[in-house]
């Protein structure tokens, strides 16, 4: 796995644009790369393949876990929300996707998984769309590509389109932010493209009458994807309505991955599976042996409000107000570095599969809002 | 092993969804065309929604279930064209289509999107 650069294009900018992609640069600096990729080996592929399948089933046994122990304390999920979360396992709710976010050592070979973006994650357009389309302008022929998001995300919605309530599927995202919509209607459209009635409505529009949810026109809402924080909706004031719901609505992702999306979930999954090739150490109080370690609220989003130690002193943080519920402690990971920056690298379960991989680079070693996507090729 | 891509992706809603917006820009230079713009409140832009007007307005010059949301919805903290301290029904009064409006509560969720703005609420 190395970095690779290209002669630029000049109009990639509007080639990007062409394909629907209108958030490639942020306040003028690019956070699409268009001029250097990643090119991976078939043998690193296929690794990464295994192990966020394995990571997937290590997730999955883990809810079952807290489930059937009632290991809730720590996660800071509102009590109410609690026989939803249950019920939503229970009957097998629907879900389509998260990204694993992995470090990878090139040196040793090993692959950590960092966090596990279950509720809410985003590039996927860029990482099934964008990174095919750059990968097909800059090498047309005899390349490939971890990327079969496009087709998985299509057949994940055929296969759960028998189990869906209602008649249509709503989708929904905030106002005011071209990111989340774009992945929303991203996600629409493979919904429709899978032969499923969808509709768009902003999670602001969200109407309740007091014997359901409805839409603009007040039609029922039956299923909903929401690209939206389950943590901020329990917290609402609509949140209480989602455990009354009279319909008893279908929110995809399930309320069950907000045990997933809390960072509370690392140290459950290393004290189940311990010392697992793929797991950090991760602990709820920092115990005496941990020197080199990164300090994580529980619940925060684009690697805000993060504080990485080493030798026990701090070394980097990033600014953000999150921390109120808690933090963990995982064991300091060696993130691949290059000229460039450091990498992480997004992997892909859409399905149950595990589908395609994105790079976001740093020029710190923490993921933020503002670190850079790099495309990929897999050299053969 | 879904490993390798594919193929020949197909978008059809994005793709359709930039084309209208090439045929709204080019429409704006139509200066016989009658355009309707609203805002939700006295701090927010207005936008154009002659779209929504012009493809489900009645014969009765009321507009459509859209527009009486847009002007009488009721927004927290006394800002919009409705506050909190007026009951619905004393802004609707005896008009169906503006009671038609308050048949949902609305702006339950989004508030914690709303406090803190940022590119996106993903992760």
């Amino acid at each position: 796995m190395q970095i690779k650069k290209l002669r630029i294009d000049p109009q990639w900018q509007p080639r990007l644009e062409s394909i629907g992609y209108g958030y490639h640069t942020t306040d003028g600096i690019p956070y699409w790369i268009d001029d250097y990729y990643y090119e991976i080996s078939n043998r690193e592929a296929d690794l990464i393949y295994k192990a966020t399948n394995e990571l997937w089933q290590l997730c999955l046994d883990a809810v079952e876990f807290i489930i059937k122990k009632r290991r809730y304390a720590h996660f800071h999920i509102p009590p109410f929300m609690i026989p939803h979360i249950e019920r939503s396992w229970e009957q097998d709710d629907p879900a389509i996707y998260g990204r694993f976010d992995l470090a990878y050592d090139k040196d040793r070979g090993e692959l950590k998984m960092l966090e596990f973006n279950a509720d809410t994650p985003t590039s996927l357009f860029e990482t099934g769309i964008v990174q095919w389309y750059w990968k097909n302008h800059y090498f047309p022929e005899l390349t490939d590509q971890f990327n079969s998001i496009h087709e998985q995300l299509i057949q994940s919605w055929t296969v759960i389109k028998p189990y869906l309530k209602g008649s249509t599927l709503h989708f929904s995202c905030a106002k005011e932010t071209l990111e989340d919509l774009t992945n929303v209607e991203y996600l629409r459209d493979t919904a429709l493209q899978a032969g499923i009635q969808t509709k768009l409505i902003y999670v602001d529009d969200i109407g309740w009458t007091g014997n359901g949810f409805v839409d603009l026109e007040d039609t029922p809402i039956r299923s909903i994807f929401k690209l939206y924080p389950w943590e901020w909706l329990a917290r609402e004031e609509f949140g209480k309505h989602i455990v009354n719901d009279p319909n008893r609505a279908q929110w995809i992702e399930p309320s069950w991955k907000m045990l997933l999306s809390n960072k509370m979930i690392l140290p459950i999954l290393w004290e189940l599976f311990p010392n697992h090739p793929h797991l950090l150490a991760s602990y709820v109080e920092r115990p005496a042996h941990l020197n080199h370690f990164v300090k994580k609220p529980i619940l925060a989003r684009e690697g805000a409000s993060i504080a990485m130690y080493y030798d026990k002193q701090l070394i980097y943080h990033t600014e953000g107000e999150y921390g109120e519920e808690g933090y963990i402690y995982q064991e300091l990971a060696k993130l691949h570095r290059e000229a460039t920056g450091f990498s992480v690298i997004g992997s892909w379960i859409i399905g149950q599969e595990s589908c395609g991989i994105s790079f976001r680079e740093s020029d710190m070693p923490i993921t933020t809002d503002k670190s850079r996507f790099i495309p990929h090729i897999i050299r053969h | 092993m879904r490993k390798a891509a594919a193929k020949s992706l197909q978008l059809v809603l994005i793709t359709s969804v930039l084309a209208s917006c090439a045929q709204h820009q080019a429409r704006q230079g139509n200066e016989g065309e009658q355009r309707v713009f609203m805002r939700a409140d006295s701090t927010a832009a207005y936008t154009e929604v002659t779209d929504h007007y012009a493809q489900e307005r009645s014969g009765m010059g009321m507009g459509n279930a859209f527009l009486w949301y847009m002007a009488f919805r009721h927004l927290g903290g006394g800002f919009g064209y409705a506050n909190n301290s007026l009951h619905p029904q004393s802004i609707a009064g005896t008009n169906a289509g503006k009671a038609a409006a308050y048949q949902a509560q609305r702006g339950g969720f989004g508030r914690s999107a709303a406090s803190a703005p940022r590119s996106s609420y993903g992760s």
